[in-house]
């Protein structure tokens, strides 16, 4: 919990690379993998993703690992429904569950494939963007693409007290199991119950404290912000549009491929 | 309980963008109205949305290994409103997909929808049904917020359901066969999440009770008349 991806991405040597560079990569490989029609796009975006975050962003290999391997498991048990429920096409096994028949179809069976490759390219485009882009730089992006001034806003402000508050939660959570707070079941819903509760209250107070800080230094709703130029260098243009370029490639040639 | 980051294909990820979008819309314009008559608010709500973002965070004491967890959504409708309990959904699960790649950019729509919109809009209705056939306020509070945890779980099952329909029996079926996937996690859940906020008004109106009356939850009657009824 305390090992917000945003962390790794602050100590990222990627941090001082463009922003719209890196937004556009994540983008064309986010839309290549869901529109992909074969599971071999969405592999290679996922193989050239996974390769930029442990050689350019110098994520641990381990570490990285084992963040996919979380959501995966929740694609996985999605594509198990999808794998014996949809689809038609030739028969391929079939299971009797308690009095359930269970047909796996080859339709069902490419898209159950499909989607799990769909999904893993979908997370290391998403952890590529996470572990290298701090939400900091994030912010001028959104200000320069004209979202409304309130959301921004109220995003930045949101941002700023995700720390604060989740440093109060880890002590009073700690200070909680040194009591025996989470000994068992019942006790840990009441230290939980009891945690979130106070956590609520504090963040109240200091909300308000916030509110008259800024107040009292003239803040009118808008909060200035730092935004350094960052060009694009050339090696990372030519390594972006072969990147590109093999996407497409790949979407095209592969089209028509499938497993079964 | 999102859905990852290219779960959905094609046709079905922008719909729920295009269906989740007006309301989006609608929520900024009336915080912007609210920012404009009460600007004092803005520091307020930016804490309720960290506050959601924390507790779906931390880790609740339930079944192990499941992708689902609470939301806080249901709190943040109570106490705001379904309009801009959406705004602040967008925010936290853009910020999950973004921090923690929980969840997607282009499966944002059907999350929005399904957490962001539906839960809280049944968490209201509830809340309010409730309070009007005077039922005790922590049952109220307990319905709303278990049941909106719930009905964000039948929405994404829907959701998904939609994009992978069975080849025997249509949506239904395959409706019927994500739900029960989930259920094995969210049930319990829900039932957690209700309890959860339960305890969490308990302290709050054991601390800071005017800060309810001060955003319409509870008028001072019914205030003074849960304070006897638990001392």
């Amino acid at each position: 919990m305390n090992n917000l991806l945003d962390d790794y991405a602050l100590a990222s040597p990627l941090r001082h690379s463009n922003n719209w560079l890196k937004l556009t990569v994540v983008a064309v490989g986010v839309l290549g993998g869901v529109s992909a029609a074969s599971p071999v796009t969405p592999l290679f975006i996922a193989l050239c993703m996974g390769f930029a975050a442990v050689v350019l962003a110098k994520v641990p290999v381990k570490f990285y690992l084992k963040l996919i391997a979380l959501p995966l498991g929740f694609a996985a048990t999605g594509s198990i429904v999808i794998l014996f429920f949809f689809g038609s096409g030739n028969e391929i096994a079939s299971i009797d569950i308690l009095r359930y028949h269970l047909v796996i179809r080859s339709q069902g069976l490419n898209m159950a494939v499909l989607i799990m490759a769909r999904t893993l390219s979908g997370m290391c485009c998403m952890f590529f963007l996470a572990l290298s882009t701090p939400m900091v730089e994030l912010f001028s992006v959104l200000k320069t693409s004209r979202v409304p001034d309130v959301f921004i806003e109220l995003s930045m402000l949101i941002y700023r007290y995700i720390f604060v508050l989740l440093e109060v939660a880890v002590s009073i959570k700690y200070a909680q199991t040194v009591r025996l707070g989470y000994k068992d079941f019942l006790t840990s819903l009441h230290s939980t119950g009891m945690l979130a509760g106070t956590l609520f209250i504090r963040s109240w107070e200091q909300g308000e404290r916030l509110y008259i800080t800024m107040d009292s230094r003239c803040y009118d709703g808008k909060l200035a912000m730092f935004s350094s130029k960052k060009p694009v260098k050339a090696f990372e243009l030519v390594l972006t549009s072969l990147y590109v370029i093999s996407i497409i490639a790949i979407s095209f040639s592969t089209k028509n491929m499938s497993i079964v | 309980m999102h859905i990852m980051e290219g779960f959905l294909p094609s046709p079905w990820w922008w719909i729920w963008i295009f269906i989740s979008l007006p309301v989006i819309i609608y929520g900024i314009y009336k915080l912007n109205v609210l920012i404009k008559n009460k600007r004092d608010l803005l520091p307020l709500l930016a804490v309720a949305g960290a506050y959601i973002f924390i507790l779906s965070s931390l880790k609740l004491p339930s079944v192990t290994g499941s992708c689902s967890h609470p939301t806080g959504t249901g709190l943040a409708a109570i106490l705001f409103g379904p309009a801009i309990s959406a705004v602040l959904g967008l925010i936290v699960l853009l910020y999950q997909a973004l921090f923690l790649a929980h969840g997607g950019l282009t499966t944002l729509g059907a999350n929005v929808f399904s957490m962001g919109i539906a839960g809280p809009v049944i968490a209201f209705v509830i809340y309010k049904a409730c309070t009007k056939a005077g039922l005790n306020f922590y049952i109220a509070v307990f319905l709303a917020c278990s049941l909106a945890d719930l009905a964000t779980y039948v929405v994404t099952s829907i959701e998904l359901a939609l994009a992978f329909p069975a080849q025997t029996g249509g949506v239904l079926t395959s409706f019927k066969a994500f739900a029960t996937i989930f259920a094995v996690t969210q049930v319990p859940l829900a039932i957690i999440e209700g309890a959860i906020t339960v305890l969490i008004f308990k302290y709050v109106i054991q601390v800071k009770s005017d800060v309810l009356v001060k955003l319409d939850v509870l008028s001072e009657a019914g205030l003074r008349k849960i304070k006897e009824l638990t001392t």
